[in-house]
């Protein structure tokens, strides 16, 4: 039996997630960056990775670094990795972001700044990849939500290659040929690489965990998960490598993405109803609110896959591709996140401040640290934000975007405030806040030995 | 000690046991199901074993230690042992009527 211990430094990734989160919303209410800029402006460029980067990555390196060890009951390979890999990748997204906004002319001294932020990024997602591999590693035979990690690691890798290639011919440090071509044809794949791959199959071989765990659902290793994983995996394949191997022999990549959209679509699709078939054989009637919005994230992801589907038939998918790239950014996988993170942070936090005095002393509830009914007026703004700034892309609606963009900005600053509200356990009722033997949790890490001792 | 003091000795741990809860069901452990054997021998040597809700759990640690101080408070114990296991694995079925009925779910055969 292998006690998984806290992940020290995860709190610090996700506050720093959260503030690159409200800064690119802060930006977007404000009028930066698409639709008031081109989608290949340096200004969408700052931040459409301000989010993937920023946001969504460092969230889910942090969440994994705390999760991988659960999902395979092992101890994380090296626990003291993850904060210089914080640093390098903080310094990485930094040195990035400034060097986009060099093209814009908004910053002089681009100089060398692609190059030290290719080595700062490479650096930094290699040693996730490192630990978490390792860790996934001493784990044989992964279990099926583990694999989705696998692929998801690997769809990281292809990202994180494929970006720094763009970066270094952006910046005119490299001009081989092939590097030129990619540059010119291959963004469609670093997005499927990176939305596709690295965000939505780790989210989702997480999802599968979490939910089941958090309600009481029968774990089951379903021939539909496996098809989930396996056409996700084939598509990412055939795009992500096919189009690389098209784009070296000078061919356009557009019939390659045509036989990858089917095996992504039947990914999509069986996902969808596995997560219909969880909810619907829970145990656990009475669902949390992070269930709950987790089910509108589905959604959001489900509507993204119905409207890629009429965009193609349509053939409006060059008009529409925002507002698709919006709702997998914001409503899938933002929204995911945000309901996990009202669902982790509370969890962890129990677990450092409550866990040791646990038989000592009768202890408050996880739920007990969270006020539902104040968080869910935050959650229901979100998603109407997302939806409306979703409706506003398609109809090229700027002004509505803005309104839309604020919104949401006003809502995950609630939900930022309530995660805080459960971190410094303010609702939890002040007599029974810190039982003999509890321990009070600093806000922006672990304790060093958040586990128990032996001794009485 | 007698041995007819054994059995009340596994009743108090049981009881004592109460005090620990599973921090994401919130609910005691003894009436989650997840104390699956308690066994005292004639000196007093307790053996609690015991599982978590999902293999993996980040609390296990926790719960264990939890469990362990808790019945090493009982009266006539004099160590106690606490043994994880996963088999077999738990289920929603093993808790208590009272546990059922707090979190909605229905007896084995009446759903």
């Amino acid at each position: 039996m292998v006690g998984v211990s806290l992940s020290r430094w995860t709190m610090t990734y996700f506050a720093a997630a959260l503030v690159a989160l409200l800064t690119a919303e802060i930006l977007m209410s404000v009028g930066w960056g698409y639709p008031n800029a081109v989608l290949a402006a340096p200004s969408t460029l700052v931040l459409v990775h301000l989010v993937t980067l920023g946001w969504l990555s460092l969230l889910l390196c942090g969440a994994l670094f705390q999760f991988v060890p659960v999902l395979v009951a092992k101890p994380l390979r090296y626990p003291q990795l993850p904060l210089i890999t914080l640093l390098l990748l903080v310094a990485g997204i930094s040195t990035l972001l400034l060097g986009f906004l060099g093209l814009r002319g908004t910053l002089s001294a681009r100089g060398a700044l692609f190059p030290i932020a290719s080595t700062l990024l490479a650096a930094g997602f290699g040693l996730v990849l490192w630990n978490l591999g390792r860790t996934l590693a001493s784990a044989r035979p992964l279990t099926l939500p583990a694999r989705f990690v696998v692929v998801g690691l690997l769809s990281l890798v292809a990202t994180v290659a494929l970006g720094i290639t763009f970066a270094l011919v952006l910046g005119a440090d490299v001009t081989a040929p092939f590097a030129v071509r990619l540059f010119a044809y291959g963004l469609p794949l670093h997005i499927i690489a990176g939305l596709g791959g690295w965000l939505s199959l780790t989210a989702m071989g997480v999802s599968y965990r979490l939910l089941a765990m958090f309600m009481l659902a029968p774990e089951s290793d379903r021939r539909s998960t496996r098809a989930v994983l396996l056409f996700g995996a084939g598509a990412l394949g055939v795009s992500v490598l096919g189009g690389t191997v098209v784009i070296g022999f000078d061919h356009g990549i557009a019939a390659v993405l045509a036989v990858a959209a089917l095996p992504g679509l039947l990914a999509i699709a069986l996902y969808v109803h596995d997560l219909v078939h969880l909810y619907r054989v829970r145990k656990r009637r009475v669902i949390e609110l992070n269930s709950r919005m987790a089910a509108a994230a589905v959604a959001s992801l489900a509507i993204a896959a119905v409207l890629l589907i009429v965009s193609v038939g349509t053939e409006s998918l060059t008009q529409n591709v925002a507002a698709l790239v919006f709702l997998i950014l914001f409503g899938w996988l933002s929204g995911l996140g945000l309901a996990k993170l009202y669902k982790i942070i509370p969890f962890l936090t129990w677990l450092e401040c409550y866990g040791p005095a646990l038989g000592r002393a009768p202890t408050p509830r996880v739920q007990d640290l969270v006020a539902e009914q104040r968080a869910r007026k935050w959650f229901a703004l979100y998603f109407a934000a997302v939806w409306i700034g979703t409706g506003a892309l398609l109809d090229h609606a700027a002004g509505l975007f803005h309104v839309a963009a604020a919104l949401q900005l006003i809502a995950t600053a609630g939900i930022t405030v309530q995660l805080i509200r459960a971190r410094r356990l303010i609702d939890v009722p002040a007599p029974v806040r810190f039982p003999a033997g509890s321990r009070r949790p600093a806000l922006l890490f672990a304790a060093l030995d958040a586990r128990p001792t032996t001794g009485d | 000690m007698s041995s007819t003091d054994i059995v009340p000795v596994a009743e108090r741990i049981r009881t004592a046991l109460r005090v620990v809860i599973d921090p994401e069901l919130g609910y005691n452990i003894v009436d989650l199901g997840l104390i699956y054997d308690i066994a005292v021998d004639v000196a007093g040597a307790a053996r609690v074993l015991m599982t978590t809700t999902t293999r993996g759990c980040p609390a296990t640690s926790y719960l264990q230690e939890g469990a362990r101080h808790s019945a090493t408070q009982v009266a006539g114990v004099t160590s106690v042992e606490v043994v994880m296991t996963h088999e077999p694995p738990w289920s929603p079925q093993n808790m208590s009527s009272a546990a059922k009925q707090h979190f909605g779910i229905p007896e084995e055969g009446a759903a």
